[in-house]
């Protein structure tokens, strides 16, 4: 590929592109020639059967696997020959949240929530006072955001499933991202949680205008919540369409070669 | 594999699995094991008759035991602090020195398989090598004093704590450190920001562990010179003040206990669930630490304090406020200790410049004229070993399966077998090793009796928590066709925790081969004696030869044991 080439396939900022990505796992391939765009300030959800690359998807666009062929391109930085000082600094600005919130229970929510910072920190930092006090002073307002201030100083230990997933989402936002990754936010949360936790994520997507993909097994809570839908089955795209006016039988397809008792599990 | 058995009634039943080649050799080494065990009990004549004959020697020393002979009160609280401030360093030298070393060792927060094998060396050479021997070399380059014994327990010590803490850190949660990762966080930032805050109460408690062992090690350095109460003990007996040894004696085992009770209490707080419900002087502290906040009302707004500035530090609360005593107190104590420990660094300097020379004196290793003697010596160090840990676990069975709640009779019962062991375990090797010593006189039956004791009470601890971990569900099933509470036992209970059990044994005949090349400077038999003998009289070479004999014996029992336990487990 020539220069002028190479030049003229960078995306513009905001966006994120899969360009013909496959990753292998040993044997295993879990991505397989992936190719898509997804637009800047939209949310994209990424909806497949467990082990069909949604995971995987998700952890190529900050580079937490990097492809084996193919290139990921995230706000315009090539992941796959990024430099560790590139790809740092393209964390500092995507945000991720996980299904298991991956908080460190013993330690305060404030603590938690200010080392969502440390990619734009200098230094090794163990415990509150090691944190600028702008870091703790942002930390604390982004707690009042997703309406836990009150919790500050609990050990995130002690925080409900919906709470400590909160508290992840503040640790997110202190980055100030432009792109935010969730990772099956509310598989492990009761359906109340989950219905507060999706409309936390959309009120905050909208108003920091993010560009937003999430990963999720509910495909009625992903046909209100999304702009747009990404299918996967088997590491392969199946089907990228807006959300408005998906139904309940286009999604379908999507789980299509598993038998019929599973589909039924998942629809439900 | 041959044809199918059958049954009378003609049903074909699946042929059974052909136990794999390793099972057949690991369950051969367990019984070559226990033949030898058997062997070196004979061998070394430990038997009631030989118990009986020295009963006169114990009825002469006891008399010549009283009255006991307690230094001044002054001079016995400075010994005690000296010792105290020693252990302290050294404990405090083996975490920081540790910490590090784990990092690399762990799976999950190496920089690359390099490191990681550098860092597994490191454990497994510091582990291999006694404090004793480390205290022998080290006195040896940088003359008698603190800092050389201070040394040598931290360096041993990285064995154990090393390898613990990186198996802590294997097994913690690598999910908030993938979540730091994902921010941009560096591998300095994720290792210390969440690696280090969840493993903190395993590193403390591994530590205070630590510090109860290097106490009891302490005082066998008190042989080699390192100064506080081992060395006066030692004085004490080496010129037949038994009255004064004995009071020493009585004077470190009450430290012991009292330091592994202390410990315990600690290590219980601080793995234990912190209550949020507090009552009297704590509840009237947090009352007023609340007043001191002006906006807790619901999750939306920033908590302020009464000045109006944003709150970015907890109130000063119970909680807090014990924590900051418990970390002011920890680093008084340290810095209190660095300070009493004494240690001189004045000749550091030189001393390292002598270095290449003083090593050249253990080089090349040589047995002199002494081969046969030495070998001997060792093979006698094995047999107390295996003696021993035999003798410990006949002891330990039966203590071990009262002192298990759901299996003894009653829990009353469970509770005082607890105690006896918590007793047991509370008791030096080092004096129970004199008190063998003076009853039986001078030998190997002293060292193995002193170590099946002191088998008895780790042995004892972990058959008992291995009983209590079985799946009582499998035990409910058995009870329920009618079987007797030995046949539950048998069938249910102790086929279940096997395997566990003789991974056990295994660990405490490890130890045990290491323990004994110790005890042997105190006149208890075997290698160690000559050990002493050598460096004394200043063969340096014949203590390098005993050296490398001790560390191929020690690698090579744990070797065994490590790949034994693998296989049947």
């Amino acid at each position: 590929m020539t220069a002028a080439a190479a030049h003229k396939t960078i995306p513009e900022l905001g966006t994120i592109r899969f360009e013909n990505v496959t990753k292998k796992f040993g044997s295993i391939t879990a991505l397989d020639n992936v190719s898509v765009e997804f637009a800047a300030n939209k949310i994209n959800v990424l909806l497949g059967l467990s082990g069909s690359g949604k995971s995987t998807m998700l952890r190529h666009i900050n580079g937490l696997n990097k492809p084996s062929t193919g290139d990921v391109w995230t706000l315009g930085t090539p992941v796959r020959s990024a430099s560790p000082t590139t790809l740092r600094a393209l964390r500092n600005n995507v945000g991720m949240i996980f299904q298991q919130f991956h908080l460190v229970e013993s330690m305060s929510v404030l603590e938690n929530v200010c080392t969502g910072k440390l990619g734009s920190l200098r230094g090794p930092r163990f415990g509150l006072w090691s944190y600028p006090r702008y870091v703790r002073e942002n930390a604390m307002e982004q707690l009042a955001r997703v309406g836990l201030a009150d919790k500050a100083f609990q050990r995130a230990g002690t925080l409900s499933g919906g709470q400590q997933q909160r508290a992840a989402i503040a640790r997110a936002l202190i980055q100030r991202p432009t792109v935010l990754l969730a990772d099956e936010p509310v598989a492990s949360l009761d359906p109340l949680s989950s219905a507060g936790v999706i409309e936390l994520l959309a009120q905050i997507s909208r108003e920091e205008n993010l560009t937003v993909i999430c990963s999720l097994h509910q495909v009625q809570i992903a046909l209100e919540f999304a702009d747009r839908i990404v299918g996967l089955n088997a590491g392969r795209v199946v089907l990228d369409r807006p959300a408005a006016g998906l139904t309940h039988n286009d999604v379908d397809g999507i789980y299509a070669p598993v038998p019929v008792d599973e589909r039924v599990k998942i629809a439900v | 594999m041959g044809a199918p058995r059958t049954t009378n009634t003609e049903i074909p039943l699946p042929p059974r699995p052909r136990p794999g080649v390793n099972r057949i050799a690991a369950w051969s080494a367990l019984v070559v094991l226990l033949t030898a065990a058997i062997w070196s009990v004979a061998a070394l004549e430990i038997n009631v008759a030989s118990m009986v004959r020295s009963l006169d020697n114990a009825a002469n020393f006891f008399s010549r035991m009283f009255p006991l002979d307690f230094p001044p009160l002054g001079e016995l609280l400075v010994m005690t602090g000296q010792t105290l401030a020693i252990v302290i360093v050294a404990t405090v030298l083996a975490v920081v020195l540790s910490l590090p070393v784990s990092i690399f060792a762990a799976a999950n927060t190496t920089s690359g398989p390099v490191m990681r094998g550098v860092a597994r060396t490191i454990i497994v050479v510091c582990r291999a090598v006694p404090d004793l021997i480390f205290a022998i070399v080290l006195f040896r380059i940088f003359g008698l004093g603190a800092f050389p014994g201070i040394l040598a327990l931290g360096l041993h010590s990285i064995g154990m704590i090393g390898k613990l803490y990186a198996d802590a850190i294997e097994q913690m949660d690598g999910g908030p450190a993938e979540a730091v990762r994902s921010a941009g966080g560096t591998r300095v930032q994720w290792i210390t920001s969440t690696v280090i805050p969840q493993v903190m109460p395993q590193l403390i408690a591994t530590a205070l562990h630590r510090f109860d062992i290097n106490l009891r090690t302490s005082v066998l350095l008190g042989y080699v010179g390192l100064g506080g109460l081992g060395l006066e003990l030692a004085n004490a007996l080496r010129t037949m003040q038994y009255q004064r040894g004995i009071a020493l004696a009585l004077i470190i085992l009450l430290l012991c206990i009292a330091v592994e009770m202390l410990s315990g209490v600690i290590r219980a707080t601080l793995l234990g669930r912190v209550s949020t419900d507090r009552s009297g002087l704590l509840g009237f502290i947090d009352r007023i630490a609340a007043g001191w906040v002006t906006a807790p009302r619901g999750g939306s707004e920033p908590q302020r304090t009464r000045h109006g500035t944003m709150r970015i530090a907890p109130q000063w609360d119970s909680e807090r406020i014990r924590r900051f005593a418990g970390v002011a107190l920890t680093i008084a104590v340290v810095a209190l200790a660095t300070v009493y420990a004494d240690m001189d660094f004045s000749t550091l300097f030189d001393d390292l410049l002598a270095l290449p020379q003083v090593l050249g004196m253990f080089l090349p290793p040589s047995p002199q004229d002494l081969l046969d003697v030495l070998v001997e010596a060792m093979l006698v160090t094995i047999q107390i070993g295996l003696a021993a840990t035999l003798l410990g676990l006949v002891l330990a069975v039966p203590i071990g399966i009262f002192a298990a709640r759901n299996v003894a009779p009653s829990v009353g019962v469970a509770n005082l077998f607890r105690t006896i062991i918590v007793i047991i375990r509370g008791l030096p090797e080092l004096i129970l090793a004199i008190v063998f010593i003076v009853i039986t006189g001078l030998g190997p039956v002293p060292g193995t009796l002193a170590l099946a004791i002191g088998s008895v009470g780790l042995l004892g601890k972990l058959i008992a928590d291995s009983l209590e971990e079985t799946d009582v569900r499998v035990q409910d099933a058995v009870r329920a066709t009618g079987a007797t509470g030995i046949q539950v036992f048998f069938a249910a209970t102790l086929r279940q925790t096997a395997p566990q059990i003789i991974a056990h044994v295994l660990y405490q005949l490890d130890v045990n081969i290491r323990s004994a090349t110790l005890l042997g400077i105190v006149g208890a038999g075997g290698i160690g004696f000559f050990l002493i003998n050598a460096s004394r009289v200043q063969e340096f070479d014949v203590v390098a030869f005993i050296i490398a004999m001790v560390i191929v014996t020690v690698l090579a029992v744990e070797a065994v044991a490590v790949w034994t336990r693998r296989v049947l487990s």
